[in-house]
């Protein structure tokens, strides 16, 4: 099996913070990480190269340094990486990205051999649209599913999937190739190793292509190419909480207490009343 | 793909930790054509700017005398300052050097640079993996274990720093305890490189190391420290744990550190200093004390040699570290003899051995036994508070007379007088401080 796992190279989350003048996030001095949610996706693609053979390349498309985060990949199994990266992809929505991916997938299975499945995560936690698996199967009219926890090869081309919702699990039969987006909590990554980290350094298995081996259209790639508009950000400023702790007696004493405490404040007084006459009371 | 055949799994020798000791021993290394892998648990990004410290720059020259050209200094320390203070009193001595000895630096983008250093002459080196074990065979070390993965050597380096923790299996070096151990608590306070200039007065690329003593740890031995970053000031206190225990189970201490470094980043006489400054950073952190009951018996085993903060070599004297130029200089040493084994029918226990003896016939040895006295001094928490109280009192009967003023012999008999120290204990005390330093 040769299967594609896609990687995006994010700020660690934690400790971004957002410029209260601009909205936009502080880059500075904030440490990117591989997107958490990623990486059950790269652990289910080693899985199945465990049990079946074949290879995993790591894909993204992204400005240079997160070729570490490919390094990281690399370090828990990958066999290679191939980094898409040109100034006219950037500013790229979600179409524009997912555009590239397809191209990238294209071109893997056209140069380096038959692609038989990509993988890629739930969602960012930097951008968090969720979108990226699905419109990646649509360029390539490949079948998608996601949620999946597991996948099981049933004959030369079709896979089991078994994907967790809320209120149900399914299993579906999927024909390959196929797109496959894995629930973030779906397989626990496994650690780096050594021997793999050293392969890095000395074999180098990384690709890079930049539009000119890629040749797509820049009106379709980067800002060009995406037609997502950001009419506004609102940045939701954090509720000072009054941190206040009440034992009650008993719960009539805490319904009283809880009352007279909102009743005491002008905004919550307000919502109160008017949740009470909604609900029927005088 | 999935095979690895031609991958190397025997290395000339393995460094463990990208510190400076291990860098400096691994850049030699590859220097010298020696095949050499060095590996870092850590992510080798230099984002934190906490650990920054003021670092002695002679014994780094002698591996990189490109140090003062390219690495990532801060500032170079052209005034000394102590200061003893009491309430809002307080002393200051300046001392203004010469000579460009020392830097202010951020540590791990000076770490960053020495192991770019070392991957540059061609150590191999990766990051990201923590070595679980340093294998033994017969007596010797032969390689390392990190998970699955075992990776031979002839020599390893044992670099691993302050934390030990492989040392510690192998039953060289015991846990560490709390009388060895300081906690550190420090602030970068944002403020311009203009504004540090104008009010330390110094020049573009010149800084100020400022050691404060006194009241600001409330009499828990320790001290202040204030230094000049290119644009923002760190400060903080180093208090030690096993005083700073003693003073709560005592009573006389019961507030939260943070409070501490608060109160002394407010006190008048030191917040001109960051007036309008913005909080950049803050955290706190262990630090190593009394280094000499920390080394190990020995810096050399057969296969294995220790170097930098794992062999003990830190200077500490609660608010000065000399860590990064030891643990350089002790890489140093290392490679050299290596180098000698190589060179001298092989790597036996014999050859390497003139690691251990070159280590203690180094100035860092003997600094160190040197420094004992003092760092029992500054430990002592009686000495502490006395010896500024002192002098605090003779300078308020000198000077803040409001018509008359004391000679300064009766201003030092008076003020002994009202310390309760007899002139003879303060004699023969400080001639036993002399004498212990
Ligand atoms: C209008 C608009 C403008 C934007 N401008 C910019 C900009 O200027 N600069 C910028 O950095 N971002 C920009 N973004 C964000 C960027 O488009 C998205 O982050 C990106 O398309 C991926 O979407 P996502 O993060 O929501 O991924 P999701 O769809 O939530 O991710 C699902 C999975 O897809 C895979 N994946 C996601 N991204 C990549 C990738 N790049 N390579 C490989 N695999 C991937 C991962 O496996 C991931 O788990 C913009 C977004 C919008 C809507
Ligand atoms: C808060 C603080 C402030 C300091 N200030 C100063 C100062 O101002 N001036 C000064 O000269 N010194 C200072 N020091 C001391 C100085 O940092 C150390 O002496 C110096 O870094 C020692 O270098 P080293 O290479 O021996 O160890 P380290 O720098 O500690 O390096 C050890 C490395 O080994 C890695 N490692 C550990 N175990 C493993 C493992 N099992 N597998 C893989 N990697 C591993 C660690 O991640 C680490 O990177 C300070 C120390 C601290 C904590």
């Amino acid at each position: 099996m040769r299967i594609v796992v896609g990687m995006k190279w994010v700020p660690g989350t934690t400790s971004v913070r957002i410029d209260p003048k601009t909205g936009t996030l502080i880059r500075e001095g904030v440490p990117s990480i591989v997107n958490p949610h990623d990486m059950p996706a790269v652990e289910l693609a080693l899985q199945l190269k465990d049990t079946y053979g074949g290879e995993v390349i790591a894909l993204t498309m992204s400005p240079p340094p997160a070729i570490r985060g490919l390094e990281y990949l690399i370090g828990m199994g990958v066999d290679r990486a191939i980094l898409v990266s040109d100034r006219v992809y950037a500013g790229a929505d979600t179409l524009a990205t997912s555009y590239v991916l397809a191209k990238a997938i294209e071109k893997i299975d056209k140069e380096i051999g038959k692609v038989d499945l990509a993988i890629f995560g739930q969602e960012t936690i930097d951008s968090s649209t969720a979108h990226i698996g699905a419109q990646t199967a649509s360029w390539l009219d490949w079948p998608y599913i996601y949620y999946a926890h597991s996948v099981k090869l049933i004959d030369n081309n079709k896979v089991l999937v078994e994907r967790v919702l809320e209120n149900a699990i399914e299993d579906w039969e999927v024909e390959l190739p196929a797109i496959i987006s894995t629930h973030m909590k779906a397989l626990k990554p496994r650690p780096v190793r050594l021997i793999n980290k050293i392969r890095y350094k000395v074999e180098k298995p990384l690709i890079t292509w930049t539009n000119n081996d890629m040749k797509l259209d820049p009106r379709c790639t980067g800002l060009k190419g995406s037609p997502t508009i950001v009419a506004k950000t609102v940045d939701v400023p954090e509720v000072p909480r009054k941190k206040v702790v009440y034992k009650p007696k008993d719960g009539e004493d805490a319904a009283k207490w809880l009352i007279k405490t909102l009743m005491e404040d002008e905004k919550a007084s307000k919502a109160l009343i008017k949740a009470l006459k909604e609900g029927g009371a005088k | 793909m999935n095979n690895l055949p031609d991958l190397p799994t025997k290395f000339d020798v393995i460094v463990i930790g990208a510190g400076p000791s291990g860098s400096a021993a691994a850049y030699l290394l590859a220097k010298k054509g020696f095949k050499v892998l060095l590996i870092e648990r850590g992510r080798g990004l230099g984002d934190k700017n906490l650990y920054g410290g003021r670092v002695y720059a002679p014994p780094i020259r002698e591996v990189w005398p490109e140090l003062d050209k390219e690495a990532p200094i801060q500032r170079w320390v052209t005034k000394e300052r102590i200061s003893m203070v009491q309430g809002e009193k307080v002393i200051t001595f300046e001392y203004k050097a010469e000579k460009k000895i020392s830097f202010v630096s951020y540590l791990t983008q000076l770490s960053q640079w020495m192991s770019k250093k070392a991957e540059d002459a061609g150590a191999l080196f990766v990051t990201e993996v923590t070595i679980d074990e340093i294998v033994m065979k017969d007596g010797k070390a032969v390689g390392v274990r990190s998970g699955p993965d075992f990776i031979e050597a002839d020599v390893v380096i044992d670099a691993e720093g302050v934390n030990r923790l492989l040392l510690e299996r192998l039953g060289i070096v015991e846990r560490l305890k709390p009388d060895n151990i300081a906690l550190g608590v420090k602030e970068v306070l944002k403020t311009g490189a203009s504004n540090i200039e104008s009010s330390f007065n110094v020049g573009p690329n010149e800084g100020v190391a400022w050691v404060i003593m006194g009241d600001v740890t409330k009499g828990i031995p320790g001290g202040g420290f204030i230094y000049t970053n290119k644009d923002s000031i760190s400060m903080g206190l180093v208090l030690h744990l096993k005083h700073s225990m003693n003073f709560i189970e005592n009573g006389k201490f019961d507030e939260h550190v943070s409070k501490l470094v608060e109160e002394f980043r407010f006190h008048p006489y030191f917040r001109p200093y960051w007036k309008d400054a913005i909080i950049s950073e803050y955290g706190a952190h262990l630090t190593i004390e009394g280094a000499t009951h920390f080394m190990p018996s020995k810096f050399a085993y057969p296969g294995l040699l220790i170097v930098g903060d794992a062999a003990g070599l830190l200077l500490s004297t609660g608010y000065t570290f000399r860590g990064v130029d030891y643990a350089v200089y002790s890489g140093k040493l290392a490679a050299e003899a290596v180098e000698y084994a190589r060179n001298n029918g092989g790597f036996t226990y014999e050859n390497l051995e003139t690691y251990d003896k070159n280590i203690r016939r180094s100035f860092m040895y003997n600094e160190l036994f040197k420094h004992r006295g003092a760092e029992l001094l500054m430990n002592n928490p009686v000495m502490m508070a006395k010896y500024p109280s002192i002098l605090m009192r003779v300078m308020e009967k000198m000077f803040e007379g409001e018509y008359t003023q004391e000679t300064i012999y009766n201003a030092l008999m008076q003020a002994l007088k009202e310390e309760k120290v007899g002139p003879f204990d303060l004699i023969s005390q400080a001639f036993g401080m002399v004498k212990s330093l």
